[in-house]
């Protein structure tokens, strides 16, 4: 050993910082679902009400598109993204099926409380091909569910509502205290979905699902309080090393 | 909406329990939680045919043998000349009107009125509201009271040409704007806001006996969105803005009658109507695209007996999507109808494989920016883009949540600030964040990514750093050896309108995140983060009390000793202990270790004493090591 080497000198701390713990959640969501073959796009925050209702069939009449739920920029002409939809509608305007396409990233809404923010975070996915149906994307929801909780996760298909999927399904999982806790949105895209997108929807069909990033991290984690992860408390962060 | 599990089961011969139902409803998509046998449903917004309890029975239909149609006034009614001006034809295609007088006013009320009130723990209004009431939650469609003798003919459904002030039935003031759907009175004085509330001068009271009845089918779009802009808690304006059914008027106004006749003597009674028919809308029943859009061999004549189930009538090879269904619109809603019958989770699972050339995502450069930043202790954090501070290039939110905070912010800077000031009211004195984001900005095409460094205090905690403040010479020298492929400017932030008591020096700079990005740093973004194992402990947000020794140790050897006793040492009160000072003398032959406690309590502030109590400890436990004195410590 050399002299040099001080061999009472107390150990020195490794100082390092963290990722952000929903960056953590998303990211393992989004390498998750490369792996099954899925291709990464992105797409901007702020968008125009075509792409981010029109396009996906919310209609006009749709409440989700009510001042009191988005967030209009510059006298109505855009919104801030209500979801991640929107890009994959941009994918599929650029390229032909088959596509596999996910995105992940903010979006945002006019809520704030407790169980709410006004911004939040979510991975969306879509697969279009020839003869996709619900039951291929029961398989995949299963895959991606167990990946995350486990291969002995409790899972509960329900019948939900999406302008843009038909049929479309709430996925819920049962907790470790025997409660059925919603963890993700999904369905088979609506044909006047892919029609808007220039895909004959007589040859093909889609599967979509989109997860909260948030909700999966309170969980993994046991944040009790959403708000926790937008206060930068040193404290908080330095948890998620 | 509320239903006792009782109301259900008075209706279907096999009498479900309670769990049951609760099973067949989930299975259905009826959301709903129950409390004292009570269901209270989260309804989707695309089943406004559901918000009743015939609604919910039709649906049930796939499970039990259940009949619907409630008794009924059968007798022929007389027409109501009633003069109406209906100008808004396009939101309002179909309404009636009944002219209704009774002998008396009932005291006590019976059957199925009787129970809606008792079972659902109700306050009664006045006969007539109370019965309207009754049969919105019956059949979904609302109605409206008006007290014959307040109000004169002609009426008229319009739209309205200027702003209006309007009492509400329940006492309450509000301004109804241009182009809001109104009725008003031969005066041309509003009399109910069409289809959200009525008005106080026209309302019912206890001694009403002659009423004027309207029942009316609105366009969601007239509707949607005004219980919210006026304030107004309005269980009709929730049912129109979900849509309802455009036929059943003749049926509602029946069933009002049979009500009202169960109870007192009808006097007169006479129909004004305006309604125009509505085709059923027709969907090609295609078998094969159903079964593959839901993935599973499917026996047709089964399907057909679930759709009939549900009140869908085949003609040829179509089927006819029944009145109330405004949602039923193509082959896919068809599928979703057998999907909900057969059940979710009865439906198998088929394997399949994406093979599709993809092309990678490449944030390599960033994920290496990001990496280098955490191995030298920077923190991630992630700040929502509401801004407070106007610049020419902002834009503008029109509804922001915060008036203050109307604008999008172009740089991270501020976002950054806050999360210092933060934490340093949190004693904090090492704080090294990074937020990495999309900023936009007005009259540019694209956003932009950009990375937001900020940076003040101590460069860290170990004895070798714990005097060095951050400088400008800190950061540049790890971030310039890194050869960004740009010009990396950092900027000392002035204090001056920072409310911090710190005087830490603070540092910052923003990188654009583009393709000229580059890093020489070698270490990869983790491939997979450990997402399972972390669990999170709630942490406090009182004070802490800080401590620091400085121990002399003459034997070499037991330094060793004393720093393992020191940092092994547990206690619920002591937060962190580190050694921030080290200097060894070979001279003197003494080795001096300067050790701080960082003390807090989840519960309260922390008090000397209990800090004291435990420094007792660790303080015993040090001497009690061979050599190791405290300078200056008197026992």
């Amino acid at each position: 050993m050399p002299d040099s080497i001080d061999h009472s000198a107390p150990r020195l701390i490794e100082e390092k910082g963290s990722y952000h713990p929903i960056n953590q959640v998303k990211d393992s969501i989004m390498d998750l679902l490369q792996s099954f073959g899925f291709e990464i796009i992105s797409g901007p925050e702020i968008e125009t009400e075509e792409y981010n209702f029109d396009m996906l069939n919310i209609k006009k009449s749709h409440p989700a598109r009510q001042m009191h739920d988005t967030f209009y920029i510059s006298n109505k002409t855009n919104v801030l993204r209500t979801h991640t939809s929107p890009v994959q509608i941009r994918g599929m305007l650029k390229r032909k099926p088959p596509l596999a396409f996910i995105s992940g990233g903010k979006v945002y809404r006019k809520d704030d409380d407790a169980t709410h923010l006004p911004m939040f975070h979510q991975v969306e996915g879509i697969y279009v091909d020839e003869n996709v149906s619900f039951s291929n994307l029961k398989h995949l929801i299963f895959d991606i569910i167990q990946a995350l909780f486990g291969s002995e996760t409790k899972i509960r298909f329900r019948p939900s509502y999406f302008p843009f999927t038909e049929p479309s399904a709430e996925v819920d999982i049962m907790s470790k205290e025997g409660k059925w806790l919603e963890i993700l949105g999904c369905g088979i895209v609506n044909p006047t979905v892919l029609e808007n997108c220039n895909i004959d929807s007589n040859n093909f069909s889609g599967l979509a699902f989109g997860l909260g990033i948030e909700r999966i991290a309170m969980l993994k984690y046991g944040v009790n309080d959403i708000r926790d992860f937008y206060k930068s408390n040193l404290d908080f962060l330095n948890q998620f090393k | 909406m509320k239903i006792p599990h009782k109301h259900f089961v008075e209706n279907i011969q096999s009498k479900p329990s309670i769990n049951e139902l609760s099973e067949r409803f989930f299975q259905l998509g009826h959301e709903h939680e129950i409390s004292d046998e009570i269901f209270n449903f989260e309804l989707t917004p695309n089943r406004g045919d559901c918000i009743s309890l015939d609604g919910l029975l039709r649906d049930l239909r796939l499970f039990y043998e259940i009949d619907i149609n409630k008794d009924i006034y059968e007798p022929e009614i007389r027409t109501y000349s009633l003069s109406f001006n209906n100008n808004a034809k396009k939101v309002c295609s179909n309404i009636s009107f009944l002219k209704l007088e009774i002998e008396d006013i009932p005291s006590n009320y019976k059957g199925d009125l009787k129970s809606y009130f008792i079972d659902l723990n109700l306050k009664k209004i006045n006969f007539f509201t109370d019965i309207s009431n009754f049969i919105s939650y019956e059949t979904g469609q609302p109605t409206h009271c008006y007290d014959f003798l307040k109000i004169k003919d002609p009426i008229t459904l319009d739209f309205l040409s200027k702003k209006v002030e309007f009492e509400t039935l329940l006492g309450s003031k509000i301004c109804i704007d241009e182009n809001e759907l109104v009725f008003l009175d031969n005066n041309m004085e509003v009399i109910n806001f069409a289809g959200i509330v009525g008005g106080k001068n026209t309302s019912c009271n206890k001694k009403t006996k002659h009423v004027l009845l309207e029942c009316a089918y609105f366009e969601p779009e007239a509707i949607l969105g005004r219980p919210i802009k006026y304030n107004i808690t309005s269980d009709a304006a929730y049912k129109f803005e979900r849509n309802t059914d455009k036929n059943n008027h003749d049926y509602v106004l029946r069933r009002f009658l049979n009500i009202v006749e169960n109870h007192t003597k009808i006097i007169n009674v006479e129909l004004f109507s305006e309604s125009k028919t509505h085709n059923s809308k027709k969907i090609f029943f295609d078998i094969e695209k159903i079964k593959s859009i839901l993935g599973v061999n499917l026996d047709d004549i089964k399907c057909k007996e679930y759709l009939r189930k549900l009140g869908f009538i085949f003609k040829d090879n179509s089927v006819l999507v029944p009145s109330y269904r405004n949602d039923i619109s193509n082959i896919n809603d068809l599928s979703e109808e057998i999907a909900r019958a057969i059940g979710y989770d009865n439906i198998n699972t088929k394997n399949f494989k994406i093979s599709i050339d993809t092309k990678g995502h490449n944030h390599n450069n960033e994920n290496k920016l990001k990496k280098l930043l955490i191995d030298k202790g920077f923190y991630e954090v992630i700040n929502n883009p509401f801004s407070s501070k106007k610049n020419k290039n902002s834009f503008v939110i029109d509804n922001p949540l915060d008036k203050n905070k109307n604008f999008l912010r172009t740089d991270l800077l501020d976002s950054l600030i806050d999360d210092l000031i933060y934490n340093e009211n949190r004693q904090k004195d090492i704080i090294k964040l990074f937020e990495i984001a999309d900023i936009y900005v007005k009259n540019s095409d694209l956003q932009k990514r950009v990375i937001g460094i900020i940076a003040s205090g101590r460069i860290g905690k170990n004895y070798k750093e714990f005097n060095k403040k951050i400088d400008l010479e800190y950061l540049s020298n790890f971030l310039n050896y890194e050869n960004l492929g740009k010009d990396v400017e950092i900027v000392e932030i002035s204090r001056e309108k920072i409310n911090s008591k710190s005087k830490n020096k603070i540092f910052y700079l923003e990188i654009e995140l583009d393709s000229s990005l580059k890093t020489k740093y070698a270490d990869d973004y983790p491939v997979c983060f450990d997402i399972n194992s972390k669990k999170y402990i709630q942490i406090s947000d009182f004070p802490c009390s800080t401590r620091d020794l400085s121990f002399s140790i003459k034997k070499f050897s037991n330094c060793k000793i004393l720093e393992k006793a020191i940092l092994s040492f547990e206690n619920d009160l002591l937060k962190e202990v580190f050694i921030f000072d080290y200097y060894k003398n070979d001279i003197a032959k003494e080795i001096k270790v300067g050790i701080r406690f960082i003390f807090q309590s989840k519960f309260n502030t922390i008090k000397d004493e209990d800090v004291n109590e435990v420094m007792d400890e660790i303080i015993k436990k040090a001497l009690s090591i061979d050599s190791v004195t405290i300078p200056g410590l008197e026992i």
